[in-house]
């Protein structure tokens, strides 16, 4: 079965081309994708994750709240009891603040000028889902 | 013998004696042309311009620009169809401000900032928006949490408003704001700041944004439904027309979209498509074009391509020219003269060796002044990391004076008018521009371009070709995709300052406590009033209740709550 993955823009951030870029590659790499749209709450993100059966979660995130969604997304996913689903991370994210969102379980972070191929590859590989 | 006789013999000449001697086989080819080494073949069967829809030739004529005509087609800067420019006197009459999108945290982060970029001699302050507030929320609703001061300053209220601008002499400097969605308001806000402080809000320097078309293409910070946000931007411009002489009442922008993958005659023709639909409404309100388009950029990008980009300037303003002339019936140079602004690439930095940016950055301001736009807005080097640092701001802004103080660009008017290259792709791209402008304009205008989510196709496709062209290398980028370095050379980033959501929250719980109940109850009946009448169709300018509405301590969300709910929320159609 396809590995099924939610895109997903947690907060205000309207800069939609990333997240829509990765739906496309990772929707041609054979898998299935749930797109959010922009405006999400951490709440909507894991009622939508649960909602659609998701494998894998993709947050993009430009603003610079990358660590209060990040937090907020993987505390509401262990009180649901939905930890074991991977959460991977995208957009404009330091590289000072990436030991953080792994101590707090986010599995791979995907900066700007990431390759494609890379994501899909982490994904299929790297994250035992599906 | 004419002259066009002699040029084509000319020509055949060349193409029958050096060129076919370079281009022979190897060992058939001189060498006595005092290079070195072995002449190698041309790198590619095909060459094309930067955005991928023109064919570079080998090599330009006068044969190239047999069809156009100098008086009608490049004519003289200043005069129809200004494709040299808009100034007679071009650059050689101007100085670059040092101009500055800045803004962050709580008002007093930015008004510290904004001191500090006075004190460097800037005389333009352009005040960037932190999210919840380009979206018309408190500071403490629940969307807003985590983004509060984030990627730019929060204003919840004119308090606000007021810290920001703090010791900053408003009849001196140049302010302005995004704002998109929220026009009335920041124009409410901006007003009403000048009156607090006791200045005469005709004698400042404003320009509002108010380009609700690029939220729902670019940022997303849209709200309603894009005929609504369109209305309201409209009164904007209708209230600065009629009390307001010198303020400048919008940027059109077509910037956000090629940032998004449109092509580079797309971001023309879209362009000029939105443009178009703005005149139309503020015609519709009593705005004539002739009052209207004079204060008006459009807000453009410049690419990496540089002679393309170059070309695509002057394109532009002779499109909107003809497009103006026939859709206005009119030949006054306000209206078909347009004024362009260019915020640079920030498309193209790249997060891997920031450093490379500068020099990307630099080459987008050559091809803006090349082009001769009227204004130059850059990003910062390391914006693709974070949001950028004062040392990286400042460095952007001096660029543009380095070009024109040290490299002397700019000391003749459009100094490559009349370039074979350059002329050609101005042909081009102009024909281009205007295909896809008929194409908006068959589908119903830019509004419907909107709604249809024709625009987000375009953008969403041309994307996808733009990154795969990169993943497969067929698209060079030096740090990215060749010349890829392990080690990045460390730079300093911004950090902002954790604190100061919590302080403007506790600010704006002090704003509601302090205030005077009834007048701000008031303010909002009235602001209820005139949204009710626009939605059952009775048009009436909404400025005057948000100006009551903000000087009562009103709040951003309080106002944008009773809007929303009149006009709903608006959710673009999900192309991927």
């Amino acid at each position: 079965m396809a590995i099924k993955v939610l895109i997903a823009k947690p907060g205000l951030d309207g800069h939609e081309t990333g997240a829509k870029l990765i739906a496309r590659v990772l929707r041609d790499a054979g898998m299935e994708v749930v797109y959010t749209g922009p405006r999400q709450t951490p709440e909507m993100i894991v009622h939508a994750a649960m909602q659609e059966d998701i494998d894998v979660i993709g947050l993009s995130i430009l603003s610079g709240a990358h660590l209060e969604f990040g937090a907020r997304v993987m505390e509401l996913l262990r009180a649901r009891g939905m930890a074991d689903i991977p959460v991977i991370m995208g957009g404009i994210i330091p590289k000072d603040d990436i030991p953080a969102l792994k101590a707090i379980g986010v599995r791979a972070i995907f900066g700007p000028g990431t390759s494609t191929p890379k994501i899909v590859d982490f994904i299929q590989n790297e994250l035992a889902v599906a | 013998m004419s002259s066009d006789d002699a040029l084509n013999d000319a020509y055949k000449a060349w193409q029958e004696g050096p060129l076919q001697e370079r281009t022979a086989p190897g060992e058939l080819r001189p060498q006595h042309r005092g290079y070195s080494g072995v002449l190698k073949d041309e790198t590619r069967d095909e060459f094309r311009t930067g955005g991928g829809e023109l064919v570079v030739n080998r090599l330009y004529t006068p044969l190239d620009l047999a069809g156009v005509d100098p008086v009608h087609d490049i004519g003289f800067p200043g005069q129809f169809p200004f494709t040299r420019g808009r100034d007679p006197l071009g650059y050689r009459a101007f100085r670059w401000p040092l101009s500055f999108y800045s803004g962050y945290g709580s008002s007093e982060s930015a008004n510290e900032r904004y001191r500090a970029l006075r004190a460097a001699g800037s005389n333009y302050i352009s005040l960037a928006l932190d999210l919840p507030t380009q979206n018309g929320y408190d500071a403490d609703h629940l969307l807003a949490l985590g983004e509060v001061g984030k990627v730019g300053v929060a204003l919840s209220s004119l308090p606000d408003m007021e810290r920001v601008f703090s010791g900053l002499p408003l009849d001196h400097i140049h302010t302005g704001t995004v704002g998109n969605c929220i026009g009335p308001w920041a124009l409410a806000m901006f007003v009403s700041l000048g009156e607090r402080a006791g200045l005469d809000p005709r004698t400042m320097d404003v320009s509002i944004q108010n380009d609700p078309i690029k939220e729902y293409t670019g940022r997303g910070t849209y709200i309603f439904p894009p005929r609504v946000a369109v209305n309201l931007a409209a009164d904007v411009v209708q209230y600065i027309r009629q009390y307001l002489p010198r303020w400048e009442h919008q940027y059109s922008c077509s910037t956000t979209l090629r940032w998004g993958g449109c092509s580079t005659s797309q971001e023309i023709g879209f362009g000029i498509a939105n443009l178009l639909a703005y005149t139309e409404e503020a015609a519709r309100k009593g705005v004539a074009p002739q009052d209207y388009v004079p204060w008006v950029h459009l807000h453009m990008t410049a690419d990496n391509d540089l002679f393309e980009e170059v070309a695509k300037f002057r394109a532009t303003r002779r499109l909107w020219a003809r497009a103006a002339r026939e859709r206005f019936h009119t030949e006054d140079p306000r209206v078909l003269a347009l004024r362009l602004t260019v915020f640079t690439g920030a498309h193209r930095l790249t997060a891997q060796e920031p450093l490379n940016n500068i020099v990307r950055t630099t080459m987008h301001i050559l091809a803006s002044i090349l082009g001769g736009v009227e204004n130059i807005a850059t990003p910062a080097h390391d914006e693709a990391l974070a949001l950028p640092t004062f040392e990286s701001t400042r460095l952007s802004q001096l660029t543009k004076l380095i070009l024109q103080d040290e490299s002397l660009v700019g000391q003749t008017v459009d100094p490559l008018g009349g370039s074979y290259f350059v002329e050609s792709l101005t042909n081009e791209l102009e024909e281009k521009g205007r295909q896809v402008l008929q194409k908006v304009e068959d589908q119903g205008g830019a509004i419907a371009a909107v709604e249809n989510g024709y625009y987000l196709r375009e953008m969403a496709d041309g994307m996808v070709r733009h990154q795969r062209e990169v993943e497969r290398g067929e698209r060079p980028v030096i740090g990215v995709n060749t010349h890829v370095v392990e080690n990045e050379v460390p730079i300093h980033l911004f950090k902002g300052n954790a604190d100061d959501e919590r302080r403007q929250i506790e600010r704006l719980e002090r704003v509601r406590r302090e205030r005077e109940p009834w007048r701000v109850e008031q303010s909002l009946k009235e602001i209820r009033r005139v949204a009710e009448a626009k939605a059952s169709g009775h048009d009436e300018n909404i400025v005057p209740a948000m100006m009551q509405a903000v000087q009562a301590h009103t709040t951003i969300g309080e106002i944008f709550g009773i809007l929303r709910e009149i006009f709903g929320e608006y959710r673009n159609p999900t192309i991927i």
